[in-house]
This record gives C-alpha cells, sequence and structure tokens, in this order.
C-alpha cells in the first residue's frame, strides 16, 4: 500500500503512465463529445415550453456538475500535500484551480445565456447561480494567492490550506444561499422546470455529455499537470533526457 | 529547572493585555476601522437615496455590509507589525498550544475593532431609518457576527502576511468567505421587522460563532506557521 | 549511538543527516553535528550559505528540511513542549514591538515561558544598560538598543539552548563584551548556544562548523 502510494506521488511514475492513458481518454472524450453534441443539437426534439433553447441544458448541466468538483478535489489534494508532503498532489491542485475557474465560469455564462431565454433575463439572484458566482470569488481567491507567494513550498502549502478552508464554506455557502434565497425569492416563478420524467431521447445525449466533459475535465487536468511537471522536474534527470530524446 | 513555568492561561492572558496595550498606544489603528464604518454607511444614503422608506428598507444590509468592510480594513494590521518586528516568531516558539494564543491576539483585536462597531450601530441604525424595534437584533447580530468576521479574516491575514502588497488580495480571500455570516446577520434583522420568532435565527449565528472559535484559530495558527519560515 | 553513563556533558541536541534545499538549490546536505551541554556552536560560511535557514530548521520555524533533529534523544517533534520550554531563539528581527516599551516587551516575551516579576525585568534591563529607558517607547531607541532588549532576555530565561542569529551586529564595543561574557556564563551553568557571527569569539569550549 505505501509503495504504492509513494509510487504514485512520483511525478516521474505518473508523467509515463498518464502519457500511456492520455489517447485513449483524447479519443473516448472527442467520440463522445461528437455524439452528444450532434445528438443534442440536431436530434433531440424541442421542449414544449423551451423550445430549441433546451439544447443549452447539453452545455450548462455538464459543466455546472464538473464545477462543484473542484473544491473537494483541492481539498483532498491540499490534504495530501499538508500531511505527507505529496508534490504530486500538489501540482494537481495548482492547475486545478485555474481550470475550476474556466470552468465555474462557462457554467456560469451557459446558465446565463439559457436564463436570458426562459427567464427572459441575463443575471438573477437565483440560488445556485448565486453560490456558482461566490464559488468563483473563491476559485479566484486561491489563484491569486497562488500567484502572490513567492516561495514555491510556502504557496503549495497555503494554497492547501485555503483549499481546505474554502470547502467548508463553499458547503456553508451553498446552504445558506439557499435559506437566503427561498426567503427572499416568491417561490416557484424563477425555478426550473422539473416536471414530468424526461424520456430517454432526452437524458441519454445528457449522461454522453456529462461524460464527455468529465473527460475532458480529466484531459485537461492530467494536460497541465504533465506541463507543470515538466516545469517543476527541469532540472531532473528524466526530463533532461526525455527533452534531448526528443 | 528552578524557574516557575507559565500555564497555557497566563500565557494567553499576557498575550490578550500585550495586544491591547499595543492598541491603546496606537489609537489611530483602533479608530480608523470604527470610523471607516461610519463613513461607510454614510455613504450609502448619499449614493442611493436620502427617501426614509427605502432607507428603512436596506439600513440592515447597509449596517452589516460597513461592518463586514470595517472588519476587512481592520484584518491588517492584526498580525503585521508582529511578523515585521519578529515577535510572530516569539508567538510561533513558545511552548504553549499556538491556537490559544491566536485566540488572545483576535479576542484583543475584535475588542478594538468590532465591539466598538456594535456598540455604535444602534444610532447609525436610527439615522438610516431602521425601524425601532429592530435596534436591539441589529446590535445583537453584530455582536455575536463581528467576531466570527474577525476570526475568519485572521485566517486569510495569517495566509497573506508575508506578502508586501496584500490588501487586495486578501480582500479577495475574506469576502466571499464572510458571505454566510452576512446573509444570517442581515435575514435576523428582517425577520424583526416580519415579527416572527428570533431563536432558531440566532442559533444559527451562535452556531456560526462556535465553529469559528473552535476552528478558526487552528487555521490560522496552521496558516502563520506556513508564513513564517 | 551510544552514550557514556559517566560522561558529565550529555548531548542536547542531535542533528543527523539534515537536507535541506531553496529554489532548487542545495543549501546543505547530509550535515551532522552534536551539541553537548556547556558548548558554544559558531556557525559560520559566507552569505546565503544557509545559517540562517539552520537556526530557523532547528527551532522548527522552518520544516522545509529532511533529516532527524533531536533533543535529549527525541525528535523535537515528539517532545514539542519540553523543546521549546527550553529554547531562547533570536532572529535578525529581534522581536522588540516599536510602540511597546521595553519593559512591556520584555515582559511579554519572557512571560511566554516562566512567571517573572517586574523587579526581575527591571534588574535585567539594568544589566544591559537601558536604565532609564524602559519608560521609553521601543522606537525611539536605537537598533542596538533594541537588540539589548532583546539580550536582556537571556539574563531572565532559564532556557537551555539558546540559538542567536547574528547578535553581535548592531552592538557596540560594551555590548560585544558583555554579550560574550553571558555566553561563557551561560555555557559554565550547563547551556548551550548556537549562534551564527563572523566575530571571532573568544569563549572556551567553541566548536565551529562552517557551511558552503
Amino acid at each position: 500500500m505505501w509503495l504504492w502510494f509513494s509510487k504514485l506521488g512520483s511525478p516521474k511514475w505518473f508523467y509515463e503512465l498518464s502519457g500511456k492513458w492520455l489517447p485513449w481518454l483524447a479519443a473516448g472524450m472527442s467520440l463522445l463529445l461528437i455524439v452528444g453534441i450532434i445528438w443534442a443539437l440536431l436530434f433531440v426534439p424541442p421542449d414544449y415550453q423551451q423550445g430549441d433553447t433546451i439544447r443549452i441544458m447539453y452545455v450548462h448541466v455538464p459543466f455546472a456538475s464538473i464545477s462543484l468538483a473542484f473544491f473537494p478535489l483541492m481539498a483532498v489534494a491540499g490534504t495530501i500535500t499538508l500531511v505527507w508532503r505529496m508534490k504530486l498532489a500538489d501540482m494537481v491542485a495548482k492547475t486545478a484551480a485555474p481550470l475550476g475557474a474556466w470552468f465555474t465560469a462557462l457554467a456560469l455564462a451557459s446558465g446565463s445565456i439559457w436564463g436570458s431565454d426562459i427567464w427572459g433575463t441575463w443575471w438573477i439572484w437565483d440560488g445556485r447561480l448565486t453560490s456558482m458566482l461566490l464559488q468563483f470569488f473563491l476559485l479566484v481567491g486561491v489563484i491569486s494567492l497562488r500567484s502572490a507567494l513567492e516561495d514555491a513550498d510556502a504557496a503549495a502549502k497555503a494554497c492547501a490550506l485555503l483549499s481546505i478552508v474554502g470547502c467548508i464554506n463553499v458547503f456553508v455557502i451553498k446552504y445558506s444561499v439557499d435559506w437566503w434565497n427561498t426567503l427572499h425569492q416568491p417561490s416557484g416563478s424563477f425555478s426550473l422546470s422539473d416536471e414530468a420524467p424526461n424520456p430517454p431521447e432526452v437524458w441519454v445525449p445528457l449522461v454522453i455529455m456529462i461524460v464527455a466533459v468529465y473527460l475532458f475535465f480529466v484531459v485537461s487536468l492530467i494536460l497541465s499537470t504533465r506541463n507543470e511537471i515538466l516545469e517543476r522536474e527541469r532540472r531532473s534527470q528524466w526530463v533532461q533526457e526525455l527533452i534531448g530524446a526528443n | 529547572m528552578t524557574a516557575q513555568t507559565v500555564t497555557t492561561f497566563q500565557a494567553f492572558k499576557a498575550t490578550l493585555k500585550r495586544d491591547l496595550l499595543i492598541a491603546y498606544k496606537r489609537k489611530n489603528d483602533m479608530v480608523n476601522p470604527f470610523m471607516f464604518f461610519l463613513i461607510v454607511a454614510s455613504l450609502f444614503p448619499i449614493g442611493i437615496s436620502p427617501d426614509p422608506d427605502r432607507l428603512a428598507e436596506i439600513a440592515s444590509g447597509v449596517l452589516w455590509i460597513s461592518a463586514l468592510l470595517a472588519s476587512l480594513l481592520a484584518m491588517d494590521n492584526l498580525f503585521r507589525s508582529d511578523y515585521e518586528d519578529g515577535s510572530l516568531e516569539q508567538l510561533l516558539l513558545s511552548p504553549h498550544p499556538l491556537y490559544f494564543l491566536v485566540l488572545a491576539k483576535n479576542i484583543s483585536h475584535w475588542l478594538v475593532s468590532g465591539l466598538p462597531v456594535a456598540l455604535v450601530s444602534p444610532l447609525v441604525a436610527y439615522m438610516l431609518n431602521l425601524p425601532g424595534e429592530s435596534y436591539f437584533t441589529l446590535f445583537i447580530t453584530l455582536l455575536i457576527g463581528t467576531p466570527v468576521l474577525s476570526l475568519l479574516g485572521s485566517i486569510g491575514v495569517a495566509l497573506t502576511v508575508g506578502l508586501g502588497s496584500r490588501g487586495l488580495i486578501l480582500a479577495v480571500i475574506t469576502l466571499p468567505m464572510s458571505v454566510p455570516v452576512l446573509i444570517a446577520g442581515t435575514l435576523t434583522v428582517q425577520q424583526t421587522l416580519n415579527g416572527a420568532s428570533l431563536a432558531g435565527y440566532l442559533a444559527i449565528l451562535a452556531a456560526m460563532l462556535f465553529a469559528a472559535v473552535s476552528f478558526a484559530p487552528l487555521a490560522s495558527a496552521a496558516a502563520l506557521r506556513i508564513s513564517v519560515k | 549511538m551510544v552514550e557514556v553513563e559517566t560522561d558529565l556533558e550529555a548531548s542536547m541536541l542531535c542533528v543527523d543527516s539534515l537536507f535541506c534545499e531553496r529554489d532548487d538549490r542545495i543549501l546543505f546536505e547530509d550535515l551532522n553535528f552534536e551539541l553537548k551541554e556547556g558548548q558554544v556552536l559558531q556557525i559560520k560560511g559566507s552569505n546565503g550559505s544557509g545559517k540562517t535557514t539552520l537556526l530557523r530548521n532547528i527551532c522548527g520555524l522552518n520544516v522545509g528540511y529532511e533529516g532527524a533533529i533531536s533533543w535529549y534523544g527525541d525528535p523535537i517533534k515528539e517532545c514539542h513542549e519540553e523543546f521549546y520550554s527550553s529554547l531562547v531563539y533570536i532572529g535578525h528581527r529581534v522581536g522588540v514591538n516599536k510602540v511597546l516599551t521595553p519593559l512591556e516587551n520584555l515582559r511579554w516575551s519572557s512571560s511566554l515561558q516562566q512567571v517573572i516579576t517586574d523587579d526581575e525585568l527591571l534588574d535585567a534591563l539594568e544589566k544591559v544598560g537601558l536604565r532609564g529607558y524602559e519608560g521609553s517607547q521601543c522606537f525611539t531607541l536605537s537598533a542596538g538598543q533594541q537588540q539589548r532588549v532583546s539580550l536582556s532576555k537571556l539574563l531572565l530565561s532559564k532556557a537551555k539552548l539558546w540559538v542567536l542569529d547574528e547578535p553581535f551586529t548592531t552592538l557596540d564595543a560594551a555590548g560585544v563584551k558583555q554579550l560574550e561574557t553571558l555566553l561563557k556564563t551561560h555555557a559554565g551553568n550547563g547551556g548551550a548556544v548556537m549562534v551564527t557571527t563572523h566575530h571571532t569569539l573568544s569563549v572556551p569550549n567553541l566548536q565551529v562548523l562552517e557551511l558552503g
């Protein structure tokens, strides 16, 4: 177990293994993405209420659902950084923060476009939107703390701690914003339509898109982590050999 | 060793006393956040509308946001001078659990920055035409809420204490974290205006305070150990 | 490690294969030394050779090292309270608050480790030549005088290990002499000192560690 764990923490090992997986993951991602998008755009029947606008859901829901994974991911990576001082965990955490900010921003943007049609406004202080916006701010905080601290080791630990605190905070924010929202919002007027169970031709492409976006996330995370590994290990022998070989 | 050793409580008291003494000697640091609170709160009627009815509607939010900003402004000098003159190292090297020493600093900091804001809030509430029956609720929510803001802010300060210019980054880190307190505080005040029971709302605020007192100093202490090296 | 029972000078601090790097540059590696009761260890080395880092590693302020540091045979992480009760550290930043008076500064920093009366505090300030300044705020004092405030802590402390980072830099000739005497007395009482300085120390039982 420990051997496996320390091996997993070795950037070189991760670099080699991820290099083997990457083509498969990328291929799977491309395939699902193409199938999902074509299906969602061309073959899904228009919603009886929202018409063609419903197609935005196939972009928005995957991005929104994965955005929620970033703080837990960074908190776990942060705990590993603080407790076991594993370098790889910090590299993942470092690359996850900007990715998370992008995904959250995309979720907000796609949600806002969707809202502009079904709600008639680009922005409302809906519970989901508000807590997503606050999560975006917290992610920006982690990124700016990372860039402000010059010492790499201190930055790693500080961001790890902030991610853990932030992760707890994201949950508290989520609950408090929901609470705030239910007390402020005239109920029902702006809620998403959650009526009748959707037929399979609606949800199957959604599942495909969710899996595709998850793969997209994994591929981006692996790519940027590999980049970070090369950057940080640039003086090590194996990176020198790798560069020499190419 | 013949020297009588110090209990953690004595070290806690000594640190609390020292910080209060420093605050007393640097009256500017003490008065500025307080003045800032008054000024920000009085900008809202000027910027929005002097209409008493509209003011009454936004008063609780205005007071809470002003208190939040004042607390943020005051946070910066919580650990800074200690970091610069090396006292923070002495704090970290004491044999006592850092949790209690950080808590002592937090308490002293709140006494000179948060408490005055809570105390003067009814006066500002009057100026903003907040309905009379909610003065007391406002005061109580600020009394419970401002220490939570200080405790949360302390984590951000501890993380950024080694940075040269940290004013804005501190705000970016701290303000989103303070949102739950802001929500709980303003909702409680509005609840009074609706004439509903407060017990549940105050319990939530109290729970936040309890959680913050228990965990925030631990996080601040860990952050200080990271920042000082 | 076998310690002979009859050996009067017990090994206080033991550093075993210490390794520390900063920004991909190795400051020191495989550093081993031992500090016994009654010893003064002078750490020398050019600028940037890691003297301060070594001291901060020992104190636990900087934990970015590999290797083992033990206090009377126990790793310092496992005897936290004992170790910090026996340690005085004075760094570049001497830990003197500018708005407080020397007396108030000394009162707080000493009170983290021991119960002490104001008479003892005043006595210590008198010995380092700050009598008459005990009521002035420290920003009115010179750098050397502020250094003396922090050194007065050494007079009061019962701690066994002193870790001093460049304590001589701002002191005048009389101050230097006094500090040397202090170090001698401390070592004579079974204490130990780690000190970085370029100054030639005239104390008995001096060990020198060259870094870089």
